[in-house]
């Protein structure tokens, strides 16, 4: 167990820089998500934790210890890389024994370590075989039990669960936070699924361009977004944005519509913002009522349990998800209300939040 | 097919006998040309030369031809200036492959590493595989003659000769001659296919094994060692069954000689057929050399077998 410390990271391939002064602190204990599209930078930092990356510049340190110029051997992680990288020609068995042995561990205190790995991954029954033939949430299991059984200072996951089918990955994403419960190691967990991010983490680090973009629990980053890019990212179906500016007290949007500016905001006149609303905090309401609009169904889709449903409404495609089943019909004429508390209004100059 | 097929009526079968033949006949028209060649160029030649190998058949000789049966093999094996071919290929052959292999690894491994001009330097270092084997053999001979080559007088002042002389007129060390101008010409075949068996490695094993605590010695033994294992024993058995069977730089370099030092089987071969122009015993000499070398390919093919099963 240990505590992560990131400070000042820089980080540039020749010439091209790839993360920006990054600071971060993981507590002991914690399960730390990285999540941004591909090319944010978010596997670099955390193959920088690994020892894997040179560090162009700032340090890391691990409970308090500098290990920049640590050698991966000795900075005592673990990580579970996407493709799984088991060694082909080994069991299963030996595969998760193989650094214990390399650490000339006593043959007792392997067998003990396996088998207390095996257990918990329920791999007992697959220790004498090897890679090939094991399926991939098996392979994927081996993987972690090759983690687990050095007790390491802390776990490191690049896409665990990216080369998994549907279903493996919701079974294997429970049972990486049951095991993370049940362990209790600091985590570091890179993936590009908003879902795996919000489920897993104790905290989110929203990354894009190779800077954090917003620090904090799942719930904050769903609830009070920083700026446009975490409002986009996080969430499914995705946020809805309308553009417009800040006319005599109200939002004047393209099509001609207005949005009343949520209680306890200050616009400037003619500043430009951007409306986001999420599909869920869309009404579809019986009748014309006050801030209500009309709009003409577009397409309509059903996922089972909700349904989206899309209008041309305030100049955007505007998603609503709603629960009512036959809510809405392709061409049926609709009144829509937006949650007037739950609108979130950024500036469109500086993609931040405004309130 | 769909024409014979369309000829046959649906309802039973009223064809003639004739029908039925070219029926069976048609697959057999199909494949002639190439079978007509594999037998008149590969399995017809190798019948004769097979039975060569019982009969007397010298040139010179216009009374030769007679079956002769197992004299031949009798001869052979109480011609010791055989049995020492027979070793002196052993030796030429392992002391060639073991070499090549090295240093083709050795390449391999460097050539793996990204550095800047690494496509020239690939480009260059199989450079010498161009190069015919005769023109490298006589170039490799002249560098050897301390008239005209370097090689003696660098070996002199570095102390490992007394005096600038030819190791290919030496019987103690003529056979390094043609085994150092075949290792520097063999060095690329191993360096090109291992290079590309080690570009086939996934990098993130080795990433992996480094944060297991893998030093560079441990990931070379238990992740390159293991992938490359099936492409090593494929080449190494190619090599010396070819290498075996490699006359040219000998034939060029030394002709044998001195005093047979540098026979193999293969130069022993084309002295008897070409020299001796004595084809039944240069036959019969082949028909050993093809059984050991199938013998000892069944074995690798074996043993690879077993390696890759293990994956």
């Amino acid at each position: 167990m240990a505590s992560i410390t990131i400070e000042a990271i820089t980080k540039t391939f020749g010439t091209v820089p790839v993360l920006h002064d990054i600071d971060l602190s993981i507590g002991d204990g914690e399960f730390v998500v990285l999540v941004g599209p591909s090319g944010c930078g978010k596997s670099t930092l955390l193959r920088m934790i690994a020892g894997l990356e040179d560090i162009t510049a700032g340090e890391i340190r691990i409970d308090g210890r500098r290990i920049n110029e640590v050698a991966p051997k000795d900075r005592d992680i673990a990580m579970v890389f996407q493709s799984y990288a088991l060694y082909p020609h080994m069991t299963v068995a030996d595969n998760m024994s193989y650094s214990l042995r390399l650490r000339k561990t006593t043959k007792e205190r392997i067998a003990e370590a396996v088998n207390s790995a095996a257990g918990k991954l329920g791999l007992d029954p697959l220790l004498a075989r090897r890679p090939k033939a094991l399926s991939g949430g098996q392979r994927q299991r081996v993987a972690m039990g090759r983690a687990i059984v050095r007790h390491p200072k802390a776990f490191l996951f690049d896409e665990p669960l990216s080369n998994l089918d549907a279903r493996l990955r919701e079974q294997m994403r429970a049972e990486i936070k049951r095991l993370h419960k049940a362990i209790g190691a600091t985590s570091v967990y890179v993936t590009h699924d908003q879902i795996e991010a919000m489920t897993l983490a104790d905290r989110i680090v929203a990354m894009h361009g190779g800077i954090i973009q917003q620090v904090g629990n799942p719930l904050d980053l769903y609830d009070r977004p920083a700026n446009l890019f975490v409002a986009g990212f996080i969430g499914s179906p995705a946020m809805n944005f309308v553009e417009g500016h800040c006319r005599a007290g109200a939002i004047a949007t393209v099509d001609g519509s207005t949005v009343a500016v949520p209680d306890g905001i200050h616009l400037a006149e003619g500043q430009a913002v951007t409306v986001g609303v999420r599909p869920e905090h869309v009404r579809i309401v019986a009748g014309p009522e006050a801030g209500s609009y009309a709009a003409r169904v577009d397409l309509v889709e059903p996922t089972g349990f909700g349904t989206i449903v899309h209008v041309r409404l305030l100049g955007e495609d505007l998603k609503i998800y709603t629960l009512e089943r036959g809510a809405a019909e392709v061409g049926q004429p609709l009144h829509i209300a937006l949650d007037g508390a739950r609108l979130h209004i950024f500036d469109r100059e500086t993609t931040n939040r405004i309130g | 097919m769909t024409s014979t097929s369309a000829a046959a009526p649906p309802d039973g079968d009223r064809r003639t006998a004739m029908q039925k033949m070219a029926v069976r006949l048609e697959p057999w028209l199909y494949s002639a040309p190439v079978l007509i060649l594999i037998v008149a160029i590969m399995l017809v030649p190798l019948a004769l030369g097979i039975s060569y190998a019982f009969r007397d058949i010298r040139l010179l000789n216009p009374f030769s031809g007679a079956f002769v049966g197992l004299k031949h093999f009798r001869d052979l094996a109480s011609d010791s200036a055989f049995r020492g071919a027979l070793v002196n290929t052993l030796w030429w052959t392992f002391s060639s492959v073991i070499l090549q292999f090295l240093f083709g690894l050795i390449l391999a491994l460097l050539l793996n590493q990204p550095f800047k001009g690494r496509a020239l330097a690939q480009a260059l270092c199989f450079l010498p595989w161009a190069v015919p084997s005769f023109l490298s053999g006589l170039d490799w001979a002249w560098m050897f003659n301390p008239v005209v080559g370097p090689i003696p007088h660098w070996l002199y002042a570095l102390g490992i000769m007394s005096e600038p002389s030819n190791i290919l007129s030496d019987p103690k060390t003529a056979m390094w001659g043609p085994i150092v101008a075949n290792v520097w010409w063999g060095i690329p075949f191993f360096a090109i296919t291992l290079l590309a068996a080690l570009q086939a490695i996934p990098k993130d094993l080795y990433e992996a094994a480094e944060i297991d605590g893998a030093g560079p010695i441990e990931r070379f033994r238990s992740i390159t060692m293991p992938f490359l294992a099936p492409t090593i024993a494929i080449s190494i058995l190619l090599r010396t069954v070819w290498i075996a069977n490699f006359a040219d730089l000998i034939i060029v370099m030394t002709n044998g000689g001195p005093a047979d030092r540098t026979q193999i089987v293969a130069s022993y071969i084309f002295t008897q057929a070409f020299r001796r122009l004595d084809f039944g015993y240069a036959s019969a000499i082949a028909l050993v050399l093809l059984v050991l070398l199938l013998a000892y390919s069944m074995l690798i093919v074996a043993l690879r077998q077993t390696m890759l099963s293990r994956h």
